[in-house]
């Protein structure tokens, strides 16, 4: 493994009055070389104080860090052959583009040769030939952006380390951006941890996502897995929306098992989780696996519906209880209003199933 | 975060704070430079600022022979001295109230004349507003008299008033406060300023778009917003009007104030008891409005003073108001002006008040007889700018950037040697360093040899062997030492040794070991070939025709001497500092032999004869000087520091830079404006200070603002305006040098400003 943590805890002292704060808690990950690992959580989650520890900012209260076989828990930020891209990009403003790009080969005197040759060639990489002599005010908030991936780049290092650094783009820069980390990260085959609050930008950028609640590690897994089995409530919520169902198990298959809900039964096939016969569980329902139709086998009324272009956004009452569901199917694009009776339809396939909490 | 209900203070969790609190500083030590910079920090304000200030105010309690005495407390109540002291009392608090609020008036009226006002010629006024600040404390008292005296051009001169006894002239409590809110309304001017330029015009277009007139939205949004710093300036000014002695001295006539009380009984009676009791007299109110300026007024802002200013200002449209405040603030202006020119022509005529003609006589004599003063202050003004300005960067720095146990402390005191009235730390300085007291040899050592042991050694039998050797091997030098005939023979022994460390660190190829052994031992041996340069230099000067050049050269033989020969407390604590260096991460056995060496030798200096028994020697003059100007040093410092990004330094850091790298080409390039604007408010303050220093100044190092007040008694009008002149004139060419270094530093970038930190 290229980039482990083990038990790793960092304990806040308290100050001023409040009690101590545990940031992170008992996180193990294991990081492969080359991989893009995405940290993902809520404000206060721990994902930042985990990415300050593995540059070395904070030290861990317990637990070891290794990197390519070597613990490195006390080793300063600058032994550690890491770099970093900061929320607030951290430009020198002192310091013009080429400069800001090259403090780092400075730190480590190589030949002005060599460092005009590696500065050119990674201000190339983030499109960035030309603006060397620009001081930072006079740059564009994407191209300060450039600058600081371009100052990380250009170390070679071991591990880049991203600290939400698309946070301050408009929603355009940022999707472009993504897209352009991304490309530059498999292409340089570079080993990468990049923290974010934002589901979409971990979604598109990650080769696994780590979801991380008050300094635990929720789940580990591809977009793929964490978006259709989420291990926990939290994460069904968090990442995407869903519809929380209560159920009970009816009857286990071979290969799935039939639930009741809503006082109907409804049989869903391919489910991993095993659950003994007349457990209560908890059905994942995703908007989008909800059709909104005339007829079907469980009705509801509708209590809102928003169109909005592409699809309908309703929210429905079935037995008591709101569900949201999302209509795209564009060969039955019908507009029910609020107060018409529908029915519902479950793609079951997509259903996931967890235990009563 | 605030939780309600304290957690309960069981033995565990007291337990688990200390060993909190010592993680914290072995988490510093990691670093020694940084854990250096907070020890030496640390201690220089313990020996500088808290030590002085509890020996000015416990010497009240205590008579000459060291008993417990309350004589000049129960005077207050006394049917004989009472109603005198008492009525000291009330005039120090009546002239401090009149003054704030007279001050905070005007500087109000200056700060809405140039920000809402749009006054033509605004640079103008605002640098005239900024004149009272850089010049002497009682130019401005000397210059009223002058113009409204008894024999004063205006009142005698040109309105023909003839003084007879009884009649209200300009000495006494209206002279006083007139000339201290002249001196100290720009204080106010500032606050205010920076608050109405950062008053969100919305706010106010918003009230009167609900329908409010403009002295509703004044009355109603304008002026509670402006409280807290209406209430800040109101305070500062208090304090600052208390802590005032140039001005009290010289015009306040038969109204004695308690700053010019404490100065009689220092100068006149010799009486320390009494002017320690009158200090903490002083002291409480003054510490008092400290403490709810720093806690509570500064927390209670609802503008952010630190942010950037506020786009699009809202112009006073009324022209009657409008121009209202412009004609009370260039009638100001022009008060200063006249005010200053007069201080100028004082110095060139005859007789003031009797013959007004122009002459050069009392600035010859300023000049030959004055040199010695004018040199010493300035030099010593100037050498303890750098130490002041640096030192206050690394306070600053340690109290924004590290977390550390005693942060609020260290922070605090850097800020209280400024605050407290200058008469208070002066007598302080004399009682804590007459006899150079053992005691803080004592003390200073322990802590620093305990650190020397803990920072250079590895294991605990290694430190505590080395710390009982290499202690008993410097008493026993200094024994030895004490046997010599030539007591300066310790400096060649001890410069020989360092200079053999350099050599070894030079075959070891330890760059840096070589290098700060090298300059240890070359600035030991320098301390004494120092005289040899000296010594013929002061000879030349004696056989010389007395004058200016003779009395110039004898001060810089002095001088330089001041540089190399530091007293023995303060050569100590470097050699320790330097020691460290040297000998961390050594070979075993070299460690045994340099951790004993070089604990021994500060430790035989620490208490060789009596090393801080500073009265009498520039270095306490220095010292006073820091203390004095760290204030300014540090704020300016603080405020940088919180504008610049945390990230930017951690990713120096993270780029491969270690601290000192990127203090070096990160942190330092940033905090230069402050830095500067921290060395032109040392030096202006050193230049001008008086009330710290006064009892400070000997015969052999004088000081010019002592020397203005000597003059004045003597009836030396025109030479004591001379003299204030020559000092407002280096203060400005220190500013325009200042400035042109600062200009050609940072080129055409935009984001210096020299106002932070005022």
């Amino acid at each position: 493994m290229y980039l482990s943590l083990k038990n790793i805890s960092k304990v806040f002292p308290p100050r001023g009055g409040a009690t101590e704060v545990t940031a992170v808690n008992n996180v193990n990950l294991e990081i492969e070389k080359g991989e893009l690992v995405t940290l993902l959580g809520p404000s206060g989650c721990g994902k930042t104080t985990t990415l300050r520890m593995i540059a070395g900012f904070e030290f861990p209260s317990s637990g070891t860090i290794n990197l390519d076989g070597k613990e490195i828990n006390m080793l300063p930020p600058n032994k550690r052959d890491m770099s970093m891209v900061f929320q607030s990009y951290a430009i020198f403003p002192h310091l013009n583009v080429f400069e800001n790009t090259a403090y780092g080969l400075n730190v480590q005197r190589l030949s002005k040769a060599e460092i005009a040759r590696r500065v050119g060639k990674v201000l190339e990489l983030v499109q960035l030939t030309g603006y060397e002599k620009r001081a930072p005010n006079q740059l564009s908030g994407g191209q300060q952006q450039r600058v600081a991936l371009a100052r990380a780049l250009v170390m070679e290092p071991k591990v880049l380390l991203m600290d939400e650094p698309l946070s301050n783009l408009d929603a355009k820069l940022r999707e472009q951006m993504r897209t352009e980390i991304r490309h530059i990260q498999q292409e340089l085959n570079i080993t990468s941890v990049y923290v974010t609050h934002d589901q979409l930008e971990a979604m598109t950028l990650s080769d696994r996502v780590v979801i991380m609640n008050q300094g635990v590690i929720e789940q580990v897994g591809t977009p793929m897995e964490v978006y259709r089995h989420p291990q926990t409530r939290f994460i069904a919520d968090f990442i995407g929306r869903a519809n929380f169902v209560k159920g009970k198990v009816a009857a286990v298959q071979n290969h799935g098992l039939t639930v009741e809900i809503f006082g109907k039964t409804l049989t869903l096939a391919d489910v991993q989780s095993s659950h003994p016969q007349g457990s209560e569980v908890t059905l994942i329902v995703r908007p989008e696996m909800v059709s909104v139709r005339k007829e079907g086998e469980f009705s509801a009324i509708v209590r809102r519906a928003t169109f909005l272009g592409n699809y309908i956004d309703y929210d429905v009452e079935i037995g008591g209880q709101m569900i949201t569901a999302v209509e795209t199917d564009p060969m039955r694009m019908q507009y029910f209003p609020e107060g018409s009776p529908v029915n519902l339809q479950f793609a079951s396939a997509c259903i996931h199933i967890l235990p009563k909490e | 975060m605030t939780t309600s209900s304290p957690p309960l203070k069981t033995s565990t969790s007291r337990l688990s704070s200390w060993i909190r609190r010592y993680r914290e500083f072995a988490l510093i030590a990691r670093d020694p430079v940084l854990f250096m910079s907070l020890l030496f920090c640390g201690i220089f304000l313990f020996i500088f600022v808290i030590l002085p200030l509890f020996r000015a105010t416990e010497g009240g309690f205590f008579n000459k022979e060291g008993l417990f005495d309350l004589r000049y407390f129960s005077r207050y109540f006394d049917a004989y001295y009472g109603p005198v002291m008492r009525q000291v009392f009330v005039n120090t608090l009546v002239m401090g109230l009149l003054t704030a609020t007279g001050g905070t008036i005007l500087g109000f009226i200056f700060a809405f004349a140039v920000v809402r006002c749009k006054i033509p010629g605004k640079n103008l006024v605002h640098w005239l507003a900024m004149v009272p600040t850089v010049s002497p404390p009682f130019a401005i008292a000397l210059s009223t008299i002058l113009l409204f005296g008894r024999n004063g051009l205006i009142t005698r001169k040109l309105l023909g008033i003839v003084f007879k006894p009884g009649m209200n002239d300009v000495y006494g409590m209206d002279g006083l406060v007139f000339v201290q809110i002249i001196t100290f309304f720009s204080v106010a001017y500032l606050i205010l300023r920076a608050m109405l330029e950062r008053l969100n015009p919305a706010l106010e277009e918003a009230a009167e778009s609900l329908g409010a007139g403009r002295l509703h939205v004044f009355r109603t949004v304008i002026l509670p917003l402006l409280i807290p710093g209406i209430a800040g300036s109101f305070l500062l000014l208090f304090v600052e009007s208390l802590a005032d002695l140039g001005n009290p001295l010289f015009i306040s006539g038969n109204v004695t104030v308690l700053s010019a009380q404490i100065f009689l009984a220092v100068i006149g009676e010799y009486d320390y008891q009494k002017a320690s009791a009158l200090s903490l007299v002083l002291l409480i109110p003054t510490l008092l409005i400290f403490l709810v300026q720093r806690y509570y007024v500064n927390r209670r802002s609802y503008i952010s003073v630190t942010g950037k200013p506020t786009t699009g200002v809202i112009v006073e449209k009324n022209p009657i108001i409008r121009w209202f405040f412009i004609a009370v603030a260039y009638l100001i202006c022009a008060t200063i002006i006249l005010i200053y020119a007069t201080i100028i022509y004082g110095s060139f005529s005859t007789a003031w008040g009797v013959d007004f003609t122009p002459t050069m006589r009392w600035w010859e004599q300023t000049v030959t007889r004055g040199i010695e003063a004018i040199l010493d202050t300035t030099f010593l003004s100037a050498l303890a700018t750098p130490f002041a300005a640096i030192l206050g960067m690394i306070i600053a720095f340690l109290v924004v950037r590290k977390r550390f146990s005693g942060k609020e402390a260290l922070d605090f005191s850097s800020n209280l040697g400024g605050a407290v009235p200058g008469t208070i730390l002066g007598i302080g300085f004399v009682m804590a360093f007459n006899k150079g007291q053992n005691v803080i040899g004592i003390i200073v050592y322990a802590i620093l040899a305990l650190f020397f042991v803990q920072m250079a050694l590895t294991n605990a039998r290694e430190r505590i062997i080395i710390l009982v050797i290499g202690t008993a091997a410097g008493l026993g030098l200094k024994f030895f030492n004490a046997s010599f005939e030539d007591p300066t023979t310790i400096n060649y022994i001890v410069g020989g040794l360092y200079l053999a460390g350099a050599i070894l660190g030079l075959v070891r190829r330890q760059k840096t070991t070589a290098l700060g052994a090298g300059a240890l031992g070359a600035y030991m041996i320098l301390a004494n070939l120092i005289n040899y340069a000296a010594e013929p230099i002061a000879v030349y000067s004696r056989n010389m025709e007395r004058g200016f050049w003779s009395n110039a050269i004898f001060q810089f033989s002095d001088h330089i001497k001041v540089i190399f020969q530091p007293t023995p407390s303060l050569l100590a604590i470097l050699l320790i500092f330097g020691g460290v260096l040297l000998v961390r991460g050594q070979k075993s056995w070299l460690r045994w032999i340099l951790g004993t060496v070089f604990l021994a030798i500060p430790c035989a200096i620490t208490f060789y004869d009596k090393p801080w028994a500073m009265v009498g020697s520039p270095y306490i003059i220095l010292m006073a000087f820091i203390v004095r100007s760290l204030p300014a040093s540090v704020r300016a410092g603080v405020a940088a520091l919180q504008q610049i990004d945390p990230s930017i330094e951690e990713a120096s850091n993270i780029l491969g830079a270690d601290a000192q790298y990127t203090f070096r080409k990160v942190t330092l390039p940033l905090i230069l404006p402050a830095l500067l604007a921290g060395l032109i408010f040392s030096f202006t303050r050193h230049m001008t200070s008086l009330s710290a220093i006064i009892f400070l100044v000997t015969a052999r190092w004088r000081i010019v603002t002592a020397s203005i007040l000597s003059e004045w008694e003597q009836g030396g009008v025109s030479i004591a305006a001379a003299y204030s002149t020559v000092i407002i004139i280096f203060v400005l060419i220190a500013i325009g040098v200042l400035y042109l270094v600062t200009n050609k530093l940072l080129g055409n970038r935009s984001d210096i400003d020299l106002s932070v930190g005022a």
